[in-house]
């Protein structure tokens, strides 16, 4: 290092021991504390003004809000379908029916999500006329029941395991609850394994159909103790196949305004999922 | 009886006779400080050449000499195959340009300059994290690679845009620099050929006459009224003459040398090629210009500055993001994406862009007015000016000889020696002046160039030296037709003025013309030269020289008829005529006088706090009266010397000490060659009217450095060779686009093709303005950037969903702000822009601090809320709720969670979720744009209420506005179906909820404004003011 160097990084030194503070006037940061006084005053009025502002605007947007229902339901015209359990990764399962710790999760997950289904919970809730859509004017809103006995070996209620100890796992679909949606003519889940040979599928209640009753939703706030109807899939697989992958596709079928087909949206209506029975 | 009119001589008398002495002594010492700085220059080469032509001693040889060295003939010349072997060894007799840098490297520096790094490492980060993201799941989503294509497309379309800005402005120059091919008369083999310059070689016999350039470095062996103009080379306005008699011993001052580049005006002559190209004295001032290093203009400077600081910025926040993220437990693939968005985010990417587009149009708009700007930096150079450096001839003055001054009657009178010479005031019913305008008339050799008719008088071209052109011009002006007064009194015999003939002796007798004169005429009367007259005439003389004006003297004599019958035959051999005992009717002295348009141009950077420096090769007495006369030395300010004179006591007698007497300084390059740089610094800081004279270009340099020492912003002006290194070494160099030689206009950055010194004061005024205008572009185009980094700082602290995408973000930066932040280009001044100081290059920055924390904290932050109103906005009114949103980020990110449960119960599949994210990202950019409008108005002023700058007064901001909507209407609605560009259809009323914010933004600039104006230096006004 030359010494005009070496003088050069002393200067920057002392220029920045300066810069932290100049006892001639009295400046740290470049400020003195008068004007680090001033600043910072003037920041905290300024922020507390914004602030103020940004509360003011929100809260005005919010008062354009109703809590019953949205404004706009533009993005979700048709409902998704979604499986339970829900799966770590993607939608693959995997178990085998002679190793309790490899289905434990899954049992576990059906358990908590039926556990709003339970007939104790269920006892406050109205035993609605089959058949049709029930639309309701308010101001109370009565949720419908759901026996979990439409699921029949799928409810738990006879197999903890929901057959995954037999080979024969259970998986629940439901549909999205989207405010207001009036199903058109006669909904069902349609599900199909592609390979038969692998594992067959039976599905709760018989053809996977869908009680009009339960619609239209009326949303969180007034609708207390709605419960979305449920379709369980059960699939049987064929022992001399075990290990290999079923993929298994559900469908809403029967209804006009409930899309099932989207090239960008792979759940409109629709659940793809893979199962696989290890041996 | 009839009566000729004979007037039998016209008389030179050289005002500045008393100069040209003492200059010849120090003729020798001019040209050493040129020699000293090629002996400092490193390059050896430019040593030895140089030496070499210390060692010319050409001039001193004879005849036999030189063709015994140079291995020709004198009559027979070189032979052809003899030139050609020397034409393979010593190359074209031409100048090698500049070295260019290849068009390669100029489009690759465009590649990686500025932010572009930065952004490349963004898009190779992309690249890296979507190569991660396929290794662990093959179906990822391809948003990183669109990421990374876009923001390399970002970098090679800008990269493209400026390379191609560059090369439009530098293709404007070399069309410029076309020169016609050059002949030159060549004898060789014993014939006289016609060949191109070019071929020529040293031995070469040329002939030269009047109107030629001089195609080389040239050894005079015969001349007949040989005089050339050499003020391209010393900045003399005087023809020198040229004969083959050893005059000097310096090369560059005796007679029998002609120098490559000068013109022959009239004469012709014959002489030896002794060194051709580089080898030439005006190659070695072309390699002396190409040995300085080109400074980086201040506007680069500025640039660079702002670059590092947003760089700075933008790295520094994308760090420490990264590293918070790692520690919110995200994964460091997540953290890197974060990163780059960040980066994104903070550059402004289409600034550059736009600085380039301003610039240029700057550009454009002072070609319009005759200012050509090379280099496209160079436009706001000249606004940062604070010391112009001029040459004197050509870019001062006219660069013609022409009548100044009068004296008959006893009385001196001024010629309007304006342009045109359209408003002569002086007495003109005196008799005496029409016995005097006979003589200027009929005592002229010189002509007008047949068939220029439609020519105004000044500009027609005229065949004879520069006096009798002046006296032509001048007289034509005033009486009308010359020619025809001439054929009214036919020329019965003359002896034209020429020094080499023999008449050198009348010449030498009629320095004093009086001495030959009886009779003087006063108000038309003769009466006897008594010694009260004569002492007149002497006053008059002495006053027109000491102006450094040429004086002539006129005399005429009735000849009797009958002593001088019309058949006389006169004899200009014997001079059977009388030659003495004349009438004197008058003196009339000629200047080179000021460009008309000079002393205001002067004032008006006198008023603009720049300092005129006069530069110049011409002696200090004609220097010194022109800087008087242009304002360069103002009328009330003397010099040392004059206070000396004035007090009569000796020059060192002068109070020195500040505050000093003197104010104007006149430095000689003879008192410059003695000075330490300390005592030139001292001048310099010292004086401000300073006026340089005899100096040679080594000096020019020297003057330019010591001015930018001071920390100035430099300009040069010139026109001649001997200004091109100076021209160089300027901040920018300014050379004239007329009267320039193409040396100086190669080495300036900008040519004023007018010649109008007056272009310089507009190019100062655009500069300022484009100065300011670009703190306004920048300031606009910062702000926006908090409103796009806030989304991913909120987004990564607080986990709402994405608020706004990076590619929207690069939407705005290049879509919808790049012709608003063009707009304010167009912006008028503010106040007279033309009466504060000039920017201190250190001190005035061009984003200073007020600027950045304005735009960051204070309205890009504004921005920012205004466009989360927004954002919340879609969210809530679509199902989710504000409070719902907080720490959502994960689960909405999960491809595989398709039932997400918003405010209401609802549920949504994970596409239904993208989807009102774009929703939200659209609504989030139409948010900053709207805001962004409020913010193009603010920024129109930074000091004056919009009100006082009218809000419709520049157009082009409103072309703005409406493109900034209509490319996002075409983004939101056009392209709502592009997956990869993530913009969706959004409801109308959106677009107005951030309008309050824009209100309040501008209400509070409004504010803010008012409050510097009405307490300017206050706190407020230190904080609030960029």
């Amino acid at each position: 290092m030359t010494k005009k160097e070496r003088k050069s990084i002393n200067q920057s030194l002392t220029d920045w021991k300066l810069f932290l503070y100049n006892p001639t006037t009295k400046e740290c940061l470049g400020r003195t504390a008068q004007s680090w006084g001033l600043i910072l005053l003037f920041y905290l009025v300024f922020y507390g003004f914004l602030a103020a502002l940004f509360s003011f605007t929100m809260w005005v947007m919010l008062q354009t809000l109703n809590d019953e229902r949205p404004k706009y339901q533009d993005q979700i015209t048709s409902p998704g379908l979604m499986v339970f359990p829900k799966p770590v990764t993607a939608l693959e399962y995997t178990f085998s029916r002679n190793d309790p710790a490899s289905y434990e999760a899954y049992v576990r997950d059906l358990k908590n999500f039926l556990k709003p289904y339970a007939l104790e919970a269920q006892k406050n809730l109205s035993v609605c006329n089959k058949g049709g859509l029930f639309e309701q004017n308010g101001p109370e809103y009565i949720a419908c029941q759901f026996p979990v006995s439409l699921l029949d070996e799928c409810s738990g209620a006879n197999d903890p395991d929901f057959g995954y100890s037999q080979g024969n796992p259970c998986i629940l679909v439901k549909m999205n609850r989207i405010i207001g949606l009036k199903p058109q003519g006669q909904p069902r889940i349609d599900c199909d394994s592609q390979d038969t040979s692998i594992a067959t599928i039976i599905t709760y209640p018989p053809n996977g159909v869908i009680d009009l009753k339960y619609f239209p939703y009326y949303g969180k706030k007034r609708h207390v103790g709605y419960l979305q109807p449920l379709v369980a899939v059960q699939l049987r697989f064929v022992p001399e196949n075990a290990g290999q992958e079923a993929t298994v596709t559900c469908k809403i079928e029967g209804s006009d305004n409930l899309k099932n087909q989207d090239d960008r949206d792979k759940f409109l209506g629709r659940v793809v999922f893979k199962f696989t029975m290890r041996a | 009886l009839f009566q000729k009119t004979l007037e039998i001589y016209s008389v030179e008398l050289s005002g500045t006779k008393d100069v040209e002495k003492t200059d010849k002594e120090d003729g020798k010492e001019k040209y050493r400080g040129l020699k000293n700085k090629c002996l400092d220059t490193k390059k050896n080469h430019q040593k030895e050449e140089f030496k070499k032509e210390l060692d010319l001693d050409d001039h001193k040889l004879s005849n036999k000499e030189l063709e015994k060295k140079y291995g020709t003939d004198i009559i027979t010349g070189l032979s052809s195959s003899r030139a050609a072997e020397l034409l393979a060894r010593d190359g074209p007799n031409a100048l090698t340009p500049p070295k260019q840098t290849s068009e390669i490297i100029k489009f690759l520096k465009q590649m990686v300059g500025g932010f572009s790094i930065l952004l490349w490492v963004g898009a190779f980060l992309c690249y890296i994290a979507f190569g991660i993201q396929y290794s662990n799941n093959p179906s990822s989503s391809l948003d990183n690679v669109y990421l990374g294509s876009v923001l390399i497309l970002v970098v090679i379309l800008t990269g493209v845009f400026a390379y191609y800005q560059e090369a439009k402005s530098t293709n404007i120059m070399s069309s410029f620099s076309k020169m016609i091919p050059q002949q030159a008369l060549v004898i060789r083999d014993s014939e006289k050929k016609v060949i191109p310059a070019e071929q020529l070689v040293a031995g070469d016999i040329v002939e030269v006459k009047g109107g030629d350039q001089i195609p080389a470095d040239i050894r005079v062996l015969s001349a007949q009224g040989c005089r050339v103009d050499n003020s391209c080379l010393t900045g003399e306005s005087e023809p020198q003459s040229r004969c083959c008699e050893f005059t000097h011993e310096n090369p560059l001052e005796t007679k029998n040398i002609c120098f490559y580049s000068t013109t022959c005006l009239e004469g012709t002559a014959t002489g030896l090629v002794i060194s051709t190209g580089d080898r030439t004295i005006i190659g070695h001032i072309a390699s002396l210009a190409s040995g300085v290093g080109n400074e980086k203009t201040p506007i680069a400077i500025e640039i660079e500055h702002f670059v590092h600081m947003v760089a700075g910025v933008a790295v520094s926040i994308g760090v420490l993001f990264f590293i918070i993220a790692v520690c919110l437990k995200y994964q460091v693939l997540d953290a890197i994406i974060f990163l780059i968005s960040i980066i994104v985010a903070n550059v402004p990417e289409g600034l550059l862009a736009t600085v380039t587009v301003t610039l240029s149009l700057t550009a454009k708009r002072m070609a319009k007015k005759n200012c050509l700007v090379k280099n496209l930096e160079a436009v706001e150079t000249l606004g940062s000016t604070s010391i112009i450096c001029s040459d004197k001839t050509g870019t001062l003055t006219q660069n013609r000889m022409t009548v100044a001054h009068l004296w008959f009657d006893n009385q001196i009178f001024v010629a309007d020696t304006s342009e045109d010479h359209s408003n002569q005031l002086f007495d003109q019913s005196s008799r005496t002046w029409a016995s005097l305008s006979k003589i200027i008339t009929l005592c002229n050799r010189a002509e007008f160039k047949p068939g220029q008719e439609s020519v105004p008088i000044m500009k027609k071209t005229v065949v004879g030296d520069a006096s009798e052109t002046a006296l032509l011009k001048f007289s034509e002006v005033i009486l009308g037709d010359v020619m025809e007064i001439r054929k009214r009194n036919r020329k019965v015999a003359e002896i034209p003025f020429n020094s080499t003939n023999k008449f050198q002796l009348s010449i030498h007798e009629t320095e004093d013309p009086i001495e030959k004169c009886s009779t003087v005429m006063i108000h038309g009367e003769e009466q006897p030269l008594d010694k009260s007259t004569a002492k007149a005439f002497h006053m008059a003389y002495m006053e027109l020289g000491g102006l450094g004006e040429r004086v002539l003297g006129f005399c005429h004599l009735y000849l009797p008829a009958d002593k001088f019958p019309e058949n006389y035959s006169f004899d200009i051999d014997t001079m059977n005529f009388p030659t003495s005992n004349l009438c004197f009717v008058g003196l009339l002295s000629m200047i080179d006088p000021p460009r008309s348009t000079v002393p205001d141009a002067v004032t008006k950077c006198r008023s603009a706090g720049i300092k005129v420096i006069m530069v110049t090769g011409d002696h200090p007495i004609t220097a010194k009266a022109i800087a008087k006369s242009v304002g360069i030395i103002s009328a009330n300010s003397e010099t040392v010397e004059d206070i000396a004179n004035r007090l009569n006591v000796a020059v060192e007698q002068v109070n020195k000490r500040p505050p000093r007497d003197a104010k104007a300084a006149v430095v000689t390059g003879q008192e410059l060659k003695d000075m330490s740089p300390e005592q030139l610094d001292e001048i310099l800081s010292n004086y401000p009217e300073i006026v340089f004279a005899r100096t040679s270009p080594q000096q020019k340099l020297i003057i330019v450095e010591g001015c930018q020492r001071q920390d100035a912003v430099v300009a040069v002006t010139g026109d001649g060779v001997n200004d091109s290194p100076a021209l160089k070494k300027a901040d920018i160099g300014i050379a004239m686009g007329i009267a320039g030689s193409d040396a100086a206009k190669n080495a300036a950055d900008m040519v004023l093709l007018d010649d109008n010194f007056a272009s310089i004061v507009t190019g100062v005024e655009e500069g300022r303005l484009i100065f300011d205008n670009l703190k306004k572009t920048i300031a606009y185009t910062l702000t926006k950037n908090i409103a796009e980094l806030c989304p991913f700082l909120i987004y990564i602290i607080v986990g709402l969903p994405l608020p706004i995408g990076t590619i929207t973000i690069l939407f705005i930066d290049l879509g919808t702000d790049i012709i608003p932040s063009i707009a304010l280009a167009y912006e008028k001044a503010e106040s007279d822009i033309m009466n504060r100081k000039p920017r201190h290059k250190k001190r005035d920055r061009l984003v200073n601090a007020p600027l950045a924390v304005y735009s960051y904290l204070h309205i890009g932050l504004m921005q920012a809320l205004g466009a989360f109103v927004v954002y919340f906005t879609v969210y809530a009114q679509e199902g989710f709720q504000p409070t719902s949103l907080i720490n959502l980020r994960v689960d909405w990110e999960k491809d595989d969670v398709n039932d997400l449960e918003d405010s209401y119960g609802q549920e949504w599949t994970r596409y239904q979720r993208r989807h009102l994210e774009w929703i939200g990202y659209t609504g989030f950019f139409t948010g900053i744009l709207v805001q962004q409008i409020a913010d193009l108005i603010i920024r129109k002023t930074r000091r004056n209420s919009i009100f006082q700058q009218g809000l419709f007064r520049n157009k082009v901001i409103w072309v703005g506005i409406a493109s900034q909507i209509i490319i996002g209407l075409i983004l939101s609605y056009g392209l709502g179906s592009v997956t990869a560009l993530s913009f969706a259809v959004l409801r109308p009323q959106y677009w107005f909820v951030a309008v309050p914010h824009a209100i309040l933004i501008w209400v509070y600039d409004e504010v803010r404004k008012l409050f510097i104006r009405l307490y300017p230096g206050s706190w407020w006004d230190k904080n609030m003011y960029y």
